[in-house]
């Protein structure tokens, strides 16, 4: 969507486009601004980190600006693979719009980031973005303090400087000043950061407001998901200006060698097969195609069933091991479920969705499911009724078939990852309820309803069984009193205990395991003297 | 044992140290079970209507051979047995201490708070008992369980049943003489099996339901004229005066008869002395008296039939007789039901009743005469046989 709008934006630079359509990158007011700003660091950081196969060290803090009200100044450190000191500047100071082709499974919704905060801050305050960066193994930390000339769309350097790595350290530090709104924006930002650390619970995520609290998520796991691939596009999966795009950097000379070489899945064989079958000369050189003509191949393109279904090896699903371990420590419930469903396509691209259970414990009961959705890692936080998983969640499924009478103390995580997303307005906070990722939410609840449904019943017998012999060992001193009382001279006296701990025995065999935490009878009931 | 004994009665001393011992030795059982790891269990004959038997050679409500199981580990019978066993506790420590219980201090004995945590982790409490009515339906089972009346186990109740005649006999320690005790009447102690006759000068026992008339009677000296022995039960019997008047028939040989309101309660307190009652049929081995006979006031009494002029004339009848309640009909069609009552003139009395829909109170006799209740109708109903058995 955002490319189309670009097209008639043509003549003017980037970051003036994105200056006047902040409300598009989520900038619209200034409680937004700051959530989406903590947003895109966080997401770069974790990119930089997790998206490497790193253990995420990841510092956020938001303190007020000391003089300046409604000002506040981000910095978000991670231990990442860092930036290279020349790439500084452009990586933070020059909006692009990305022509790559090759698709990626990544946090960022604009490939914007950090960019459009930069942005942000210099609008609303006008101090320069510091960033403090070292790659791995870089003998130099640099630090550049940074601003955009807008107009001309390249970054400015106010002050730059560097100095010995002696501690072998590698990441980056970003330190933003934008006007916000923490009042406003504190629920969102703090459930964002509780979100996120749900799903990585390999990271370490401190987290200081400006009101001086600290949240500390310390990484409970070290098992970091693999990290997504890049993939060549599938023929189904694409459009004219991304054909347009792939011819303009492709190699490949003729029809049949562009084929056979920069899409997923086809080989020479299934590209002549296919070019036969829609009359396209094989020979013909790519970079001659006329508009029509591109137009007519990426029509076929899409048209063509005998194209291998497209992969899904490139993109990283949480897991389901990772998303119970997420739900068991953020959410502390008594119950955990989570499932990886098999990939599906949507409109050429490969598609998985995960979801997560949560059941009891510290969860607070609801009128309905508490629902925690993501797509590729990122919560979603706006929008919820206008989700596909809300749908799901309230409208398909009956919750009383699974043992579930709300109030009920539920949580449902749904994770939707994926080269493209079929998001929901510009705000990219809800998916849309595309049938196929209907069908995959709902089979995904069911699945992890049911062992919720497993367990319940479960439990529910045990606590039967738990109740009933507690019922019986709550008069266990009473029976052996009045025992011991007519033992008493049989020969000798018989101690109370002694009838306590038989009769106790006799309930501990009868019903066995539910009665593995009590020892004695004393643990039941309690002694008035 | 405290001093105490000293000063208790030498027959209570003996009964105490027999039945103390049949009390322990009864769960004695249950402690030996538990200690060679087996459930300990109750197998208690059922105290339920449908257990209760009316044997007609011996014209007596029995308890049936049914019984139920209380087992230690059932979750429904648990509680149960919890206060069977503390109740027994309780008896057995009163008997040891040379006490005499009232159930009501049974009651206050054995009530006390269990505290403990419930699986949910919860603290709770509950009463080893609540109300009396569970603690004397313990005490029943016991009494049915051990084959002891609670008289056995020295346990008292109030006493109601009074008595006077010419009959000397011992209670306790003491010679008590029931033809001297002046306006009053001797009281029938709880334990009536502790009472020994010693020597009786009469021919029948006649038993009054109302206290009242009772003392019109003893004060107009109808014992000594009648050489009768004078039971009142004031009301339902209780135990103890039903258990006096059987002995009264059985070692004494005398005739026993019953005067009460012609109503369907008075008639079922007849049928309590004679057959024995529903909810303590397991007594009635001991305490119905098979041969006590229904001397009025009858429904016949009242209107006369065929061959018998009525007692009371049209106008009486106007003025003493009560129209009959609801309960009365409702009740009076439940003994139709019942098997003892299934006989010929009481089919005729009970179905008079309900054709007439009337009752009368045997204070309406005395209110015709003190002397015509105890010169006319009484020795008339007697001489001529106008009962029923």
């Amino acid at each position: 969507m955002a490319v189309t709008i670009l097209e008639k934006f043509k003549s003017i630079s980037p970051a003036e486009f994105f200056y006047r359509n902040k409300e598009i990158a989520g900038f619209s007011n200034p409680a937004r601004a700051l959530y989406q700003s903590v947003r895109e660091l966080v997401e770069n950081a974790f990119d930089a980190t997790d998206g490497h196969g790193i253990l995420p060290n990841i510092e956020i803090s938001i303190d007020r600006h000391p003089e300046k009200l409604n000002v506040y100044r981000i910095t978000v450190k991670d231990n990442g693979i860092g930036i290279p000191g020349e790439y500084i500047p452009e990586a933070f100071g020059k909006v692009l719009f990305s022509s790559k082709y090759v698709l990626r499974q990544s946090r960022g919704l604009f490939g914007l980031g950090a960019k459009m905060v930069v942005l942000y801050g210099q609008i609303t305050v006008g101090e320069p973005a510091e960033i403090i960066s070292a790659t791995i193994g870089s003998k130099k930390v640099y630090m550049y303090r940074i601003a955009i000339d807008i107009k001309e769309n390249k970054p400015i350097i106010l002050h730059k400087a560097f100095w010995i790595n002696t501690t072998n350290w590698h990441g980056t530090i970003v330190r933003v000043s934008i006007e916000g709104d923490w009042g406003r924006a504190k629920q969102k930002i703090l459930d964002y950061v509780r979100r996120t650390a749900i799903v990585t619970p390999y990271a370490n995520i401190v987290f200081k407001t400006p009101d001086g609290d600290v949240y500390v998520y310390p990484s409970v796991t070290n098992k970091v998901p693999p990290p997504p691939k890049e993939t060549k596009p599938h023929p189904h999966g694409v459009d004219i200006e991304m054909l347009k795009a792939m011819i303009s950097e492709t190699k490949a000379e003729t029809l049949l060698d562009f084929l056979a070489s920069e899409f997923q899945g086809v080989g020479e064989v299934t590209a002549q097969r296919f070019l036969q079958t829609y009359g396209f000369d094989p020979s013909k050189k790519v970079k001659e195609l006329t508009a029509e003509e591109i137009e007519k191949f990426v029509k076929c393109l899409k048209e063509y069933n005998e194209f291998k279904k497209p992969r899904a090896d490139h993109l990283s699903p949480i897991g389901a091991e990772l998303i119970k371990i997420g739900l068991k420590q953020i959410l502390k419930p008594e119950f955990v479920e989570a499932v990886t469903c098999k990939p599906v396509v949507y409109e050429g691209h490969a598609l998985i969705v995960e979801v997560g259970i949560g059941y009891g414990g510290s969860i607070p009961p609801s009128d309905q499911p508490i629902i925690l959705r993501y797509a590729n890692k990122i919560p979603l936080l706006y929008d919820e009724k206008s989700d596909v998983s809300w749908k799901v969640v309230s409208e398909n499924i009956d919750w009383k078939y699974y043992e579930i009478e709300f109030p009920a103390p539920i949580a449902i995580l749904v994770h939707v990852c994926g080269t493209k997303i079929p998001y929901k307005g510009v705000g990219k906070e809800s998916i849309a309820d595309v049938p196929v990722i209907e069908k995959e939410i709902e089979e995904g609840i069911r699945y992890v309803a049911r062992a919720l449904k497993q367990y319940l019943l479960k439990k529910q017998r045990e606590e039967e069984a738990l109740r009933k012999a507690y019922t019986i060992i709550k008069y266990i001193p009473e029976i052996a009193s009045a025992l011991s009382i007519f033992a008493s001279a049989n020969p000798e006296k018989i101690d109370q205990k002694i009838f306590e701990a038989k009769l106790f025995e006799m309930v501990k065999s009868k019903y066995g395991e539910v009665l593995k935490n009590i020892s004695s009878v004393r643990d039941v009931v309690i002694q008035s003297e | 044992m405290s001093m105490s004994h000293l000063y208790t009665s030498k027959v209570d001393q003996k009964i105490r140290i027999a039945i103390t011992e049949k009390l322990r030795y009864r769960f004695l059982e249950l402690a030996k079970a538990v200690l060679s790891g087996e459930e300990p269990k109750m197998i208690i004959p059922k105290r339920t209507l449908s257990n209760t038997v009316y044997d007609k050679e011996r014209k007596l409500l029995l308890l049936g051979s049914e019984t139920f199981e209380r087992r230690f580990l059932d979750v429904r019978e648990v509680r149960k047995f919890m206060q069977t066993l503390l109740m027994a506790k309780i008896i057995y420590e009163a008997l040891k201490n040379n006490e005499y219980p009232t159930i009501r201090d049974l009651y206050y004995r054995g009530k006390h708070t269990i505290r403990y945590r419930s699986f949910k982790k919860s603290i709770e409490e509950e009463n080893t008992w609540d109300e009396q009515k569970e603690s004397d339906a313990v005490l029943r089972d016991i009494e049915v369980y051990v084959g002891l009346l609670r008289e056995d186990m020295l346990i008292l109740s109030k006493e109601k049943g009074k008595v006077v005649g010419d009959l000397r006999i011992r209670s306790g320690d003491d010679v008590i003489d029931l033809s001297k005790m002046g306006h009053g009447a001797y009281a029938i102690e709880p334990t009536p099996d502790l009472i020994e006759f010693l020597d009786v000068n009469a021919e029948l026992v006649l038993v009054v339901e109302k206290d009242a008339v009772f003392q019109q009677l003893h004060r107009a000296g109808f014992w000594k004229k009648y050489r009768a022995i004078l039971v009142t039960s004031a009301g339902q019997p209780d135990r103890a005066t039903r258990r006096f008047v059987r002995r009264l028939n059985e070692e004494l040989k005398l005739p026993v008869y019953i005067l009460t309101d012609a109503d369907p309660y008075g008639w079922y307190i007849y049928s309590v002395f004679k057959i024995g009652s529903i909810t303590l049929s397991y007594e009635s081995e001991r305490l119905a008296t098979p041969n006590a006979k229904f001397l009025g006031v009858s429904m016949t009494d009242i209107f006369g039939d065929k061959n018998k002029k009525p007692y009371l004339s049209e106008e009486e009848r106007r003025n003493f007789i009560i129209k009959a309640k609801k309960a009365d009909i409702k009740r009076a069609q439940e003994l139709l039901n019942y098997e003892w009552f299934k006989t010929e003139k009481w089919m005729k009395e009970i179905n008079i009743f309900l054709e007439k829909q009337s009752k009368l109170e045997i204070e309406a006799l005395t209110g015709k005469g003190l002397y015509f209740l105890m010169d006319t109708y009484i020795p008339t109903k007697i001489q001529t046989g106008d009962f029923i058995d």
